[in-house]
């Protein structure tokens, strides 16, 4: 899977492959859809069926002039019949709608826990992370895609069908040569409408790229941090302009949909006149020759006038169930991608002693998927070239690594082909000197604490965002003591929050909110809770003001006692409490030693520690001559 | 529990509310109303004249007519069919274009307004109340277009039930006249049968819209929150946080509170219980219309007995019939329909209708070619609407022409707020702020505006192109714009930009739009400030993932640029500052020290020494063994 520009195209399934992956999903999930799908098959093909022979039954009665007890019992009866009919078709459908408009949501469930199972490289990046975005899009997307439109479609083209073959039958018994000349029409119907759906479906994008841009500058009108710029800069008129352009280019596309409609639907009507016309005519004829009574009539003009909206409902059907059903294959494209777990031999992290030491040896690393995206959370370094090249770096047991380098040195890369996110494309990385490969991927993670540069906090209480287990099988105390750890026992007792307590502002009215500080804390407990023999911390500090900053060094020297650790940060300040310093740059390793040897060898980690430190070596000199 | 949606309203409120939501339909479109009374009468008449047309062909059947004759009116009527279509058709198609540009505005129209508001009233509370509210309101049903579909609904029931009264009259002569109480019995129960079928409908439709509309209750909004929407409707969350939840094992958790939530939870029993309603609604539904139907044919068969009436007047009649009775209970559903969709968009009027909370001062702005203007803040204290805590307390400041300005504090010190009010965001609560000696409130805010370039910590580019971004304007000057991005050390990526200042940012709008990093972005904020060339410059603390020399380039950079303007300068990285003159320590809400660097860091019991030393002990030479040994 090289990197390209190419649109990726997951594998085609036929539409009737994607019918069944459904009903084996609803079987699954919520049966009872299933069984109102096909109830309202049936009945929503007979129902019609009754309602034009109701003129007929009455006019036959009339016309042979029987008794009022046998109206009353025949008629009446053919009424609760109806009745019946038309109110349980009504009852599945609208009994149906929420159990299955909700199981988007499941789905979207299902493929938001396979997104954490796939390797980690790929959910990342690249087409599958494209993939995920598209399955998820066309679920939320509205009724006619995905999901939905794959149940309401399917149930609307069986009952077609259904009627088609009903109406035919009846049709038929009056003669079939009528039923011939009907096929036909509906037949160039068909080409009609075909050939109006391909052109509508060239408009289709148009009209996607519209709301698109509509959407987007409505998002930027309403965007609550940008109404900031828009006050002081005085952006109203300039983002009013662009509305305008907006809704001009929708207003084009809609009147493009509207034009070519309108010759399509003109000729339809024109060829059901003439079929009306002709049914007339025939009907008539037959009428007049006595062979043909009132009641079957007006049966049978019902049948004829009727029979081509099963043909138009066919066909929509299926060009909605086109549309769905390549929704469907980004769905199953994801769900069928290979987990993680099967990466990774069978060995037990048990046998390992600790502490550990772990070995990068001629390691090479390049980015599969590059996205000019910028994206967060891939390292500055994303230009698709390798980001290492035979690389070679030990770490002894219990050894304290400080990591330094400028933005998109590799430094975030490293870590994560540290911890086992990224595999390496050459070169082997060991722990106690045994490859890593030979244990299982989930049994390797148990191996590391890391702190990412971005805080994540769930929606849940403290105890849940600590231990990340569910609250059965959190330990409260060793929660607490954690908090205690990290430097935030006493903080959270004077504001009475405990391990219970919601956090984030979402969930709860009364929630806890904390600093930018005390979420990093938060994060250092939460790497404590785990106790992993090796402890990674990745910039943890840069949104935290100085003393805060301080706080969270602090108990990250306390904490590293008896683990193998490895600490980035800009700031060369944290090395200073590290037993070596690497010094990165390009993915190379440019300098390394401990910070005594470093200054003294007055390469390039002595200038830059000698930039960041002159302010405060200056201050240093004033305060100690004034103090 | 109970939210305003679901509270009994008094008809006269309900009037009310059609009212004021048609008044706002026709001020978007004032030619809607007459279009569709002419579209909804013709589409009454078309099936009523099919239906004369089958009765007349029936009966000339009985009585002879031979069959020329008969085509004759068929082939007349069915053209005179055809056309009344094309009219009603292209005149549908016209008013529906119409309409659908009236929708596309009204989804724009909150937007629009939140243009004009002033920013306090955007971050306030309240606001966010509404727009909750205005969010729960349409999270079900049709939107306006629920006036759409149910004004024209309306319309059309009333021209059907009065064709319908027209054609069906000769059955209530029979009834009354011929004494055939037996068929005003069926009449009775028929009409009876709707009556209770509509409101069994009703109060389905009620059961469903309390689940609609009720607020969820504490226990479920866990369970409910979750998996709807922080996690499986978040794509971004699984890749961004991906790698904490493979090396924390989460994926347990985050299962709990995803798909585990749909085999058994209270927003299951709700959703089971929707559905309900929902089978209730459309099953009792159908169960009338075909009673409606049947039901008429039944009356006519009965009226047939006596033996006085045509096959075709049969069929007319039975035709008539059932379209009177599916006209009234329709009429009926129409109503209320209207009444929902009206008070559902209620929130949205009531925001349309916001006012402005702060001063409108009229003084215009004296246009000073030397930058002379001076700030002053006296006494100001100020707190964010909806908090307790003062931002800013008891603060007082004077800028001085020309200076350069270092805000240094802790995260909450309240630097922030004080260029917000600064750029009169906000008002304060207590205190004033002058420019040049006068209250900044009896300015003209947007004059006022003009006065300050500033690059917010959270400053916002557009998903628009790049030039656009910097003059804020849909035109601009090419050179200028250049120019500034040149200043701004874009110059280099500019010139690796294809489309030039014509590049549209993001991929939100354009997919050939470009991703611009962090770092990237930051230069742009910082042309748009240039460009601006406003007296006042003011750079509120980058983003703070920059390293060190990056931010300290960025500052000295954009100082050089800002010349002799007034500017001010945050960041809690002390270094980043040290060019300044001069440099306010903030504290809890106050002004805690002010002076140059060697002034305040001989203070050595002050905030600033403390925060100096917090950074400085890890690069001096001594302190250092002291600490990393514990």
């Amino acid at each position: 899977m090289e990197a390209t520009n190419k649109e990726f195209i997951p594998k085609h399934y036929s539409i009737l492959s994607d019918i069944l992956f459904y009903v084996r999903f609803l079987g699954r999930e919520e049966p009872v859809v299933l069984v109102f799908s096909v109830m309202q098959i049936l009945l929503g093909a007979l129902a019609p069926l009754l309602g034009i022979w109701l003129p007929k039954l009455t006019l036959d009665m009339v016309e042979q002039g029987v008794t009022l007890t046998r109206v009353v019992t025949v008629l009446g009866g053919f009424v609760l019949l109806m009745m019946v009919f038309s109110g349980l078709s009504g009852a599945v459908h609208g009994g149906k709608y929420m159990l299955y408009n909700i199981q988007r949501d499941n789905m979207m469930g299902i493929l938001f826990l396979k997104s954490l199972r796939i390797k980690y490289e790929d959910a990342e990046a690249g087409e599958n992370k494209k993939i995920y975005g598209k399955a998820c899009y066309s679920l939320r997307a509205g009724e006619s895609r995905a999901l939905n439109g794959m149940v309401s479609n399917s149930v609307d083209l069986f009952v077609n069908v259904l009627s088609f073959a009903l109406y035919s039958t009846v049709i038929g018994t009056l003669s079939w040569w009528i039923l011939g000349v009907l096929i036909v029409l509906s037949l160039m119907d068909y080409a009609l409408y075909m050939s109006l759906i391909r052109r509508q479906e060239a408009f289709r994008d148009e009209d996607a790229l519209g709301w698109k841009h509509l959407f987007c500058v409505r998002g930027s009108m309403m965007n609550p941090g940008g109404a900031k710029d828009v006050k002081i800069f005085g952006m109203k008129h300039w983002l009013l302009k662009r509305l305008n352009v907006a809704l001009k280019e929708l207003e084009v596309v809609q009147e493009k949909y509207r034009r070519n409609g309108m010759f399509h639907f003109s000729i339809v009507r024109l060829l059901s006149t003439f079929r009306d016309l002709g049914a007339y005519a025939w009907l008539l004829y037959q009428a007049v020759q006595g062979e043909l009574s009132a009641g079957d009539f007006v049966l049978y003009f019902g049948a004829i006038t009727g029979f081509s909206e099963f043909v138009t409902g066919i066909m929509w059907s299926v060009a909605n169930l086109r549309g769905a059903a390549n929704d469907t294959d980004y769905i199953r494209a994801y769900l069928e991608l290979p987990e993680e777990d099967r990466i990774g031999g069978t060995r037990h992290i048990e046998e390992l002693v600790k502490p550990l030491s772990i070995e990068f040896r001629d390691v090479s690393f390049a980015y599969k998927y590059w996205e000019n995206d910028g994206a967060e959370g891939v390292d500055g370094n994303q230009d698709g070239k390798s980001v290492f090249r035979h690389f070679n770096l030990c770490i002894h047991p219990g050894e304290k690594v400080a990591l330094v380098g400028v933005n998109g040195a590799g430094k975030t890369t490293l870590v994560k082909l540290l911890c086992g996110l990224y595999d390496p494309d050459e070169g082997q990385i060991l722990i106690n000197g045994i490859d890593r490969n030979e244990f299982p991927r989930e049994e390797l993670y148990k191996l590391f604490s890391v702190i990412f540069q971005e805080t994540m906090i769930l929606p849940f209480t403290v105890g849940e965002n600590i231990s990340l287990a569910r609250w059965e099988r959190v330990d409260e105390q060793k929660t607490w003591s954690c908090l205690e750890k990290a430097g935030l026992g006493e903080i959270f007792r004077e504001k009475g929050i405990g391990v219970r307590s919601y956090l984030t502002r979402q969930m709860m009215d009364k929630r806890v909110e904390l600093s930018g500080g005390q979420n990093q804390k938060l994060m250092l407990a939460r790497a404590l809770y785990k106790d992993a023999p090796v402890l990674v911390l990745d910039e943890p500090t840069a949104a935290l003001d100085p003393i805060a900053e301080s706080q969270v060094y602090d108990s990250y020297r306390k904490h590293t006692e008896g683990k193998t650790a490895l600490f980035i940060s800009h700031r060369l300040a944290s090395t200073r409490f590290s037993d070596r310093i690497v010094l990165l740059e390009d993915g190379r390793i440019l300098e390394m030693g401990s910070h005594e040897e470093l200054m003294g060898a007055d390469g390039p980690y002595a200038r830059m520690f000698a930039v960041q430190s002159s302010y405060y070596a200056e201050g240093q000199e004033d305060s100690e001559k004034t103090g | 529990m109970e939210t305003e949606l679901l509270r009994k309203l008094p008809l006269k409120q309900h009037v009310k509310n059609i009212k004021k939501i048609l008044k706002l339909v026709y001020k978007l479109d004032s030619k809607y109303f007459k279009v569709t009374v002419l579209v909804q009468m013709m589409s009454a008449v078309q099936p009523y004249l099919a239906l004369i047309l089958s009765a007349y062909v029936l009966d000339g059947l009985s009585e002879g007519k031979d069959f020329s004759q008969l085509m004759t009116v068929v082939s007349i009527s069915l053209i005179t069919i055809l056309l009344i279509h094309y009219l009603r058709y292209a005149m549908n198609e016209w008013m529906n274009a119409r309409w659908q540009n009236t929708l596309r505005m009204y989804g724009c129209i909150t937007q629009i307004r939140i243009l004009d508001l002033d920013f306090s009233r955007i971050d306030s509370p309240e606001m966010k109340e509404i727009q909750d509210r205005i969010r729960s309101d349409n999270q079900w049903g049709p939107g306006l277009n629920g006036i759409y579909w149910h004004l024209n609904n309306l319309v059309l029931q009333c021209f059907r039930l009065v064709g319908a009264i027209i054609l069906a009259a000769p059955v209530a002569g029979y009834m009354v006249e011929g004494g055939h109480y037996e068929i005003l019995a069926v009449f009775g129960v028929l009409v009876i049968i709707i009556a209770v079928g509509q409101h069994i409908v009703a109060l389905c439709r009620k059961k469903v819209h309390y689940h609609q509309f009720s607020t969820i209750r504490e226990e479920e909004k866990e369970e409910r929150y979750c998996f709807s929407w922080e996690f499986a409707n978040n794509e971004a969350f699984a890749y961004q946080y991906g790698k904490d939840i493979r090396i924390y094992h989460s994926y347990d958790l985050l299962k709990r509170w995803t798909t585990e939530v749909f085999g058994h939870s209270a927003f299951r029993r709700r959703i089971l219980d929707m559905s309900k309603g929902w089978a209730g609604e459309f099953g009792f539904s159908g169960m009338l219309s075909s009673a409606a139907s049947g039901g008429a044919y039944l009356m006519v068969a009965l009226v047939a007995l006596g033996g006085t009436v045509t096959v075709g007047s049969v069929l007319q009649l039975a035709g008539a019939l059932s379209g009177l009775f599916s006209a009234l209970y329709e009429i009926v559903n129409a109503v209320s329909g209207l009444a929902q969709t009206a008070r559902q968009q209620m929130s949205t009027l009531e925001f349309l209708e916001l006012e402005d909370e702060m001063y409108k001062g009229k003084l215009p702005m004296e246009k000073r070619s030397d930058g002379q203007y001076q700030v002053e803040f006296r006494n100001v204290s100020f707190k964010y609407p909806g908090t307790e805590n003062w931002a800013l307390k008891d603060f007082s400041l004077k800028l001085t022409v020309g200076e350069k300005l270092a805000i240094v504090g802790m995260n909450g010190s309240g630097k922030t707020t004080m260029i917000k009010l600064l750029c009169r965001l906000y008002d304060p609560q207590e205190g004033e702020i002058l420019l040049n000696g006068v209250d900044i409130r009896k300015f003209k805010q947007d004059e006022y505006c003009r006065l300050f370039s500033v690059v917010f910590q959270d400053y916002t580019l557009f998903p628009f192109p790049l030039g656009e971004n910097v003059a804020v304007s849909e035109e601009y000057e090419m050179g200028k714009v250049e120019q500034c991005l040149e200043d701004a050390d874009f110059g280099e990526r500019l010139r690796n930009l294809e489309k030039g200042v014509n590049t549209y940012l993001y991929k939100d709008y354009d997919d050939n739009g470009v991703e611009i990093s962090g770092g990237e972005a930051q230069k742009i904020a910082i042309a748009r400030a240039v460009y601006k060339d406003a007296p006042f410059i003011l750079l509120d603390e980058p983003t703070a993932a920059l390293d060190p020399l990056a931010e300290y380039e960025i500052y000295t950079n954009f100082d050089r640029i800002a010349g002799e303007k007034t500017a001010i300068y945050i960041s809690h990285r002390l270094s980043s500052c040290r060019f300044c003159e001069k440099i306010a320590v903030f504290h809890e809400g106050r002004l805690l020290q002010l002076g140059s660097h060697e002034e305040l860091v001989a203070d050595k019991s002050g905030k600033y020494y403390e925060m100096w030393a917090a950074q400085a002990q890890y690069y001096r030479e001594k302190g250092i063994e002291g600490l990393a040994l514990d």
